[in-house]
């Protein structure tokens, strides 16, 4: 078996529908500018559109066109929303994907790093099994909100990501990012969850969050120890983690702005050893990106060329 | 011994209590003889075979999980993993208390280069249509395998004076049966067409006939 593969290898039953990682990627360098997110979403449009094709999310492309996903992701979930569920259901498909990859990617620090001390295996073991029962988790919370495996589209941005060649970027692009990211999530869905009174989505997520926490010490400790002696190195696993960091704010998505969907779990990572020179820092880089009131103009225009378009599709056939 | 200093009845040379060996309670009589087929430094030498075996699984079981497709499958794996991983690490704990080091990059060996190749070979099947092959050198030949020799070792070597090894063999065992277990059910799914059967029995064949090339997990099979 080879060492390092890359995210396209990552094996899927049939159910599941492969969304093309570009599209993420320049959803994290959305600048706050109306023109520009309309002109890069019609640009993937084609792309959205095929990557929709088959699944729940193809009605939503037909009704709101390719900014969907955008305005799903930008806005708070609200339990006084009306299309809450939808998105209540693509959220959850996003978390469970995204455990998937963390199940993956610990296990692939586990093979991809023979050399690397025992204590470090076993907490990779460890985190083997914890992800491979929060996939269990949120299959059974998928179903819980009348979703399932498979039922929108799956990109592997995350692990595209945070699976670097090298030890110490890898603890500090999966265990820092990715779980960082994770804390934050849960952190959120626990927040939604105590609001409309769900206390089955409450108390298993809270359980998860807790395991999070332990993943993302396993990253603070780890990223110190294999860059021990060589200040360079830790400096370079660092500005990985910054890199990752901003790819994951899905431009200022998760964010400490007010506008933000998912918050930064402050107290959480503090917990997790982030310190508070880290936690400013991704205060300060997740902010950028378009602000809600960018993200919902460039989203009118696009559902209503997006409309214009299916009219003349109609008129011509 | 002063009076001031004693302690309780029975510290002094010319002292005797007065409880009896064998009091009322009719205690069974200790059977066991002192006798066992391995001294300190093979059941050290053991034991490096046994985890170099338990972190190769723990690393293989690993790198598969993200190309196997079945998501149960994958799913399943985790728990595997990490047992599998604590057996490793019970073992490595044994070692310092055979006079074998505290050096953990030495804690692992293979018996010899066939068994580090089988190793190898077990953990080789790659792509995502590949399942029963991975699943296979694992489960149906290299983890029976091993309960087969933890149940000789248990067996054979000193019932007193080497008995914690006998207790984390005892807890590896309990186990790996439990993962055959899961295997074999999952196997037995994942194959439901001649082909597929046949798959598994060739790939069965190959591993177990080298494993016995090797002379197993110890190289002395
Ligand atoms: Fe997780
Ligand atoms: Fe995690």
């Amino acid at each position: 078996m080879k060492r390092f593969i890359q995210h396209q290898e990552l094996a899927r039953d049939s159910r599941f529908i492969r969304q093309d990682n570009t599209l993420s990627t320049a959803i994290s360098e959305l600048p706050d500018d109306v023109d520009t997110v309309v002109e890069v979403f019609e640009a993937f449009d084609p792309m959205i559109e095929k990557a929709t094709r088959g699944t729940s999310a193809e009605p939503l492309y037909e009704e709101y066109g390719p900014s969907f996903a955008l305005v799903a992701l930008n806005d708070p979930l609200k339990p006084t929303d009306k299309a809450v569920k939808t998105r209540l259901m693509m959220r959850m498909h996003g978390i469970f994907v995204g455990e998937l990859q963390a199940l993956e990617g610990a296990g692939r620090s586990l093979w991809d790093f023979p050399d690397a001390p025992w204590e470090f295996k076993m907490n990779m073991a460890r985190q083997c099994w914890d992800e491979a029962r929060h996939v269990q988790i949120f299959e059974k919370l998928l179903d819980h909100v009348g979703a399932k495996p498979g039922m929108y589209p799956e990109s592997t941005f995350l692990f595209e990501c945070a699976c670097s060649d090298d030890p110490a970027m890898r603890v500090a692009g999966v265990n820092r990012g990715l779980e960082g990211l994770a804390c934050d999530v849960f952190r959120d869905m626990i927040r939604y969850a105590e609001e409309v009174g769900d206390e089955k989505m409450k108390q298993a997520i809270d359980f998860v969050l807790a395991d999070e926490l332990t993943h993302v010490r396993f990253g603070s400790e780890w990223v110190r120890e294999f860059t021990k002696g060589d200040p360079d190195h830790y400096e370079r696993a660092q500005e990985f983690r910054r890199r990752v960091d901003k790819q994951f704010s899905f431009g200022g998505s998760r964010s400490d702005r007010d506008d933000a969907a998912i918050p930064i779990a402050t107290e959480v990572r503090r917990e997790a050893g982030f310190t508070d020179q880290e936690l400013e820092e991704l205060s300060m880089l997740s902010a950028g990106g378009p602000s809600r009131e960018t993200v919902k103009a460039a989203a009118r225009i696009l559902r209503e060329r997006h409309k214009a378009k299916r009219a003349g599709d109609g008129a011509s056939a | 011994m002063s009076e001031a200093t004693r302690m309780y009845p029975g510290i002094g040379r010319d002292e005797r209590t007065s409880f009896a060996p064998y009091s009322a309670f009719d205690i069974p009589e200790d059977l066991r003889e002192l006798h066992g087929r391995y001294d300190v430094a093979s059941t050290a030498k053991r034991v490096r075979n046994f985890r170099y075996t338990h972190e190769w699984m723990t690393m293989m079981m690993g790198g598969w999980l993200a190309t196997i497709p079945e998501l149960p499958v994958k799913t399943g794996l985790g728990k595997i993993i990490w047992e599998s991983a604590v057996a490793a690490d019970e073992l490595g704990k044994r070692l310092p208390e055979l006079r074998a080091g505290r050096n953990v990059a030495t804690a692992s060996q293979p018996a010899n280069q066939g068994y580090a190749d089988l190793i190898q070979e077990i953990a080789s099947p790659e792509s995502p249509d590949r399942t029963i092959e991975k699943l296979t050198g694992l489960f149906d030949v290299l983890m029976p395998h091993l309960i087969d020799v933890y149940e000789v070792t248990m067996r054979e070597t000193d019932q007193i004076c080497d008995a914690p090894t006998i207790e984390l063999l005892d807890d590896a065992t309990r186990k790996l049966r439990r993962h055959v277990a899961w295997g074999k059910e999952v196997l037995d799914r994942l194959c439901d067409t001649d082909d597929e059967r046949e798959r598994r029995t060739n790939r069965r064949r190959e591993i177990s006939e080298m494993l016995q090339a090797c002379g197993g997990v110890c190289g002395d099979a």
